[in-house]
């Protein structure tokens, strides 16, 4: 390619970018739509459930406080200590349960492979910034409830311009 | 002084008036933190010292402390954009170890993940590229284009970077519902957004010397030599699609920013190829025990990443983790020619040539 084709080449490209759609997606006004309520486990075929791996979720009615989950963290990133509750579950004799700290989980959703009684997925909440450190050790009561997010912004490919964001 | 009475280790080097010595780095001189030492004539170069080492993280060392589950996460830490295929020998070896036999379903979503994570690795590369260059549309381009697969893998995978999704034995999930449909779609504006960087876009490795110097993957290929594993060793289900490896004869720095690029188009092919011939359902993972535990016994698995081949030997003991393991990477390979390339280059050319390389610091000291 001569140096003049590639110039004109190259001008034209650009001019035809002015009329091409923006394609970046303005967070956090709005937020990519992520597949499924997050990761989850099957213990019984062996196989995880796609979905986002994001802030834990932790169902006291099922954890059983065997520690698995903090086992296998222990090899990864010791982001689990199991801490006393003051709840009384008849399959949880110890009163002990996972508590995460998400300075430390790099978010691999091993524990969540590790844990045999369904009590232990992944969700689609990301947004865990805090001003302290303490703000990050998300305790079983913490763990317990369910994120609210609005995500619902999609990828769109049906403009001619190009694809873009919602 | 007499060099005698100098700690061991350290020499008096002789100064000539002409001679600057210029330390480019060790502070992040694109990406990753790594040194060379120039030694400049007024302009140009008459030595180039690649000084790799600051981002050791003892990878090697932490897998013998880890089982072969847990090795995962932290294995593919050394180049986080390209996760699969650094995290890909390691699985075939311990599957190897451990006697495990993939499923068919599992084998062609690897491969699509794998080549997904190659046009990731590529256009973050690419972009640092045009940083380097001085090109703002050379990085805003692929930063933004790479957001298509990113989000595709992050559907695939729950991740955006640092999937931890292939483990010894298949992958870690199934993928979600209509993904075939998602996928195309993606690929293909994909392939239809990378074909335009064509508008958009010094240091000379011969193909003789690319051979002896050992060099690997865009580097190798952009020097006249057809040599990629998908290709020459097969592994998973590559040996049933059809890879046409892009071979470039110029040996500059040109042709290697270009092999990678036609890497990227040909990996939207393996994607679609792959997709057709993927068994629509079954399983993707073989239950494994829990802590299992390889024999007495050693394997070397490489597969071809975005630096080129990248190897992992692994020897094991008869316990639950590797006795040793070992990862041979491009990154590392491809350095050794910088100052054969560098050598009476202009300095301005510099970033052009190192990081034409195909180099990734991290990965380089794993
Ligand atoms: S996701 Fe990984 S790092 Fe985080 S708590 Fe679970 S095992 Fe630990
Ligand atoms: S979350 Fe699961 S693995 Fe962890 S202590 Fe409870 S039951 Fe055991």
């Amino acid at each position: 390619m001569g140096t003049a084709t590639g110039i004109i080449k190259a001008l034209n490209s650009g001019i035809k970018h002015l009329a091409v759609k923006r394609f970046t997606l303005r967070y956090p006004e709005q937020k990519l739509k992520l597949v499924g309520d997050g990761y989850q486990f099957d213990p019984s075929t062996g196989v995880g459930i796609a979905g986002y791996k994001g802030r834990h979720m932790l169902f006291h009615d099922h954890c059983t406080g065997c520690q698995l989950c903090s086992i296998a963290c222990e090899g990864v990133a010791e982001a689990i200590a199991m801490v006393k509750v003051q709840e009384d579950w008849k399959q949880n004799k110890k009163a002990i349960m996972p508590q995460i700290d998400y300075g430390k989980c790099v978010f691999c959703g091993l524990c969540v492979d590790a844990c045999p009684f369904y009590a232990l997925y992944m969700t689609n909440d990301y947004e865990l910034s805090s001003f302290t450190k303490e703000g990050l050790i998300y305790t079983p009561a913490q763990l317990q409830v369910k994120p609210n997010i609005a995500q619902d912004v999609e990828l769109k490919f049906d403009n001619p311009r190009g694809a873009t964001h919602g | 002084m007499s060099s005698t009475s100098l700690p061991p280790g350290l020499q008096i080097e002789k100064v000539d008036e002409r001679i600057m010595t210029l330390n480019v780095g060790p502070q992040h001189p694109g990406s990753g933190h790594m040194r060379i030492i120039v030694k400049i004539d007024g302009d140009y170069i008459v030595s180039a010292d690649p000084d790799p080492g600051y981002v050791h993280r003892g990878e090697e060392k932490m897998a013998e402390y880890r089982n072969y589950i847990l090795n995962i996460p932290h294995l593919e830490r050394p180049v986080i954009h390209d996760s699969c295929n650094v995290l890909y020998p390691y699985c075939l070896g311990a599957e190897e170890l451990l006697g495990l036999e993939v499923p068919e379903r599992a084998k062609y979503l690897r491969v699509i993940a794998s080549e997904l994570n190659r046009c990731v690795y590529i256009q973050y590369w690419l972009a640092i590229y045009g940083i380097f260059l001085g090109h703002s549309t050379m990085f805003m381009w692929p930063a933004g284009d790479r957001e298509l697969l990113i989000d595709m893998l992050e559907k695939m995978t729950g991740a955006r970077v640092t999937h931890s999704y292939f483990v010894p034995g298949g992958i870690r999930n199934d993928v979600p519902a209509n993904f075939e449909d998602m996928l195309l779609k993606r690929v293909n504006y994909f392939e239809k957004r990378i074909k335009e960087y064509a508008a958009v876009f010094a240091g000379k490795l011969s193909r003789e010397d690319a051979i002896r110097l050992g060099t690997t993957g865009s580097t190798l290929r952009a020097s006249g030599v057809n040599f990629d594993l998908r290709v020459k060793e097969p592994y998973d289900a590559y040996g049933e699609l059809d890879v046409n490896v892009p071979v470039l004869k110029e040996g500059d720095s040109y042709a290697r920013s270009k092999i990678p690029w036609l890497d990227m188009l040909e990996s939207c092919n393996i994607i679609r190829q792959a997709v057709q011939k993927m068994p629509k359902s079954g399983s993707v993972r073989v239950k494994l025990k829990p802590n299992p535990k390889g024999g007495n016994d050693e394997v070397y698995k490489r597969v071809e990443s975005g630096r080129g081949s990248l190897g992992c030997y692994i020897v094991s003991r008869n316990t639950p983790e590797p006795y040793r393991l070992k990862l041979s990477v491009g990154s590392f390979r491809n350095l050794i020619c910088l100052p054969y390339l560098l050598k009476g280059e202009k300095l301005g050319n510099m970033p052009a040539v190192y990081w034409s390389l195909n180099y990734w610091p991290v990965e380089a000291d794993r």
